[in-house]
């Protein structure tokens, strides 16, 4: 016994051994496969290690770059920051303009207001401006019309003027002649009131030829154009006073004649003034034992004053503006003969020749006459 | 009685020209004076027309005395015709007017009238405005042969 069991010990060992022995073989197989997809992993393992290290230096290059990228960013976000900045200063400004712009505006708004008042206006004042323009076309027909009416009266007046001069003279020669004849061919029939009756209808024929020349006179003055020329009027004055002190026989007169300034005027008109000035001085100090007559001058401006003083019979100042009107007299034909035509024709010569004619004077103790004329 | 005339007065007023011939009257110078009341007469005279025809034209008046204003043909017209006239143009003629106003004056002379007078209104004036130069155109002046 135990040869056999040490036999079956043994059979049954060897058996272990064998099973053990496949088991060992199983798991040599199982790890040859184990380590077959050991090596697969490892293999697996190295090439995903080697893709790795590729994917890293992927990455490291990745994280230059980003690096690079984020200095770039740093900087970029610097200029923004900057340029924002900037913007911001901008923005402000602009909200000033803007605000500028905004007061502008509403300046603007007020002055088209404003315009759109000044508009109306204006277009009132157009309105009214063509208002008076019409007025104004309607008074120039006007004028014009009347123009051509004073033309025609003037024409008429003329022929009036001739008329009268020629048609009333006529009759009045007549008169004057048969009253003549009259007397001196039946003198001896005719008693001396007969004769004074005569004598007066002479006179009275006589004064009215005067006074038709005197008319005739006033109203060619008044029609006649003025030639203005330099006149020394010393010497007219001087030559009128020495003719009608020769006609006054055995009247004291004084005349005083200042250094007259000469004048601008027309010399035939301005003669007729002087003559008339001076015949009513010496006329009205006809009553006075001692005539004395002024006459003198000043200059005012560019113009030049003409002075007569006399010492006669002078005239109420109350009366003063009928002085120079046609046919007005301040003295009855008894005290002082006239026809009223005299100082009307001076009155019209002076203002024709843009004069002023006036007079100051006091009943009894003289009268002063003043004219003035452009100076030459 | 010759009918040679010295003075023609051609006045259409009655009163001025017997007053005109009165005055030469007094300075015996209107033996020899024709007055016509127009100038159509005047001229019928001068160029021996009408009323006149078969008077010799030769025998000229001395002066020829003429009123402007006058019916038919007025003293212009006269003085006109007898300037333009070869055989009247040298007559002397003296205008009498009654003013002085006349716009006719300037041309009267520029027709050569010898003489223009105004006549005077008062008489003694007129007569003696006449007279003078009734004498003076009849005796002192020469006339053209």
């Amino acid at each position: 016994m135990t040869l056999i069991k040490k036999t079956e010990e043994l059979n049954l060992a060897n058996k272990e051994l064998a099973l053990q022995n496949q088991e060992k073989e199983k798991r040599a197989a199982e790890l040859m496969i184990a380590n077959k997809e050991l090596a697969f992993q490892n293999e697996e393992k190295e090439k995903r290690a080697a893709e790795l290290i590729i994917a890293n230096k992927e990455l490291v290059f990745q994280n230059t770059e980003k690096e690079k990228r984020a200095a770039e960013l740093i900087l970029a976000n610097k200029e923004l920051a900057f340029q924002n900045s900037q913007k911001e200063k901008r923005a402000q400004e602009l909200i000033i303009a803007n605000q500028e712009l905004i007061f502008q505006n509403n300046e603007k708004e007020n002055r088209a207001a404003e315009l759109i008042i000044a508009k109306d206006e204006l277009i009132s004042q157009n309105q009214e401006k063509e208002r008076r323009a019409a007025e104004l076309i309607t008074a120039i027909s006007d004028l014009k019309a009347s123009k051509e009416q004073i033309i025609e009266i003037n024409k008429e007046l003329e022929s009036f003027s001739y008329s009268v001069s020629h048609d009333l003279r006529a009759p009045l020669r007549a008169i004057n002649g048969y009253t003549k004849k009259l007397k001196e061919n039946f003198e001896t029939q005719l008693d001396p009131e007969a004769h004074r009756l005569m004598n007066n209808i002479v006179a009275n024929a006589k004064k009215m030829g005067q006074l038709i020349d005197d008319l005739l006179t006033f109203s060619r003055i008044g029609r006649r154009d003025l030639v203005k020329v330099n006149i020394p009027m010393l010497s007219i004055v001087k030559e009128i006073c020495t003719e009608l002190e020769n006609e006054q026989s055995g009247r004291k007169i004084a005349f005083h004649l200042d250094t007259l300034l000469p004048a601008l005027a027309d010399n035939m008109a301005i003669k007729q003034v002087w003559l008339n000035l001076v015949s009513n001085a010496v006329k009205y100090t006809r009553l006075k034992e001692k005539a004395i007559i002024e006459i003198s001058s000043e200059e005012n401006g560019d113009q030049i004053i003409y002075c007569i003083k006399d010492n006669g019979a002078g005239f109420d100042m109350r009366y003063a503006d009928k002085l120079f009107g046609v046919f007005q007299r301040l003295h009855s034909d008894d005290e002082f003969e006239g026809n009223g035509v005299g100082l009307a024709l001076v009155h019209s010569i002076i203002s024709k020749h843009g004069g002023r004619v006036w007079a100051e004077a006091k009943v009894n103790e003289g009268a002063t006459f003043f004219f003035t004329l452009n100076k030459s | 009685m010759t009918t040679e005339v010295e003075i023609l007065l051609a006045e259409d007023n009655a009163s001025d020209a017997e007053m005109t011939i009165d005055a030469l009257k007094k300075n015996g110078l209107a033996n020899k004076l024709l007055h016509v009341k127009d100038g159509a007469a005047a001229l019928d005279f001068l160029f021996a027309e009408g009323e006149y025809a078969g008077r010799s034209i030769e025998n000229k008046p001395k002066i020829i005395l003429l009123d402007l204003k006058m019916p038919k043909v007025n003293g212009i017209e006269v003085l006109q015709k007898i300037r333009a006239d070869e055989r009247t143009k040298n007559i002397p003629v003296v205008i009498l007017t009654s003013s002085k106003e006349d716009p006719d004056i300037k041309k009267c002379y520029d027709l050569k009238v010898n003489s223009y007078v105004v006549k005077p209104v008062e008489f003694d004036e007129f007569q003696k405005a006449i007279s003078s130069l009734g004498l003076y155109w009849m005796i002192v002046n020469q006339q053209p042969r």
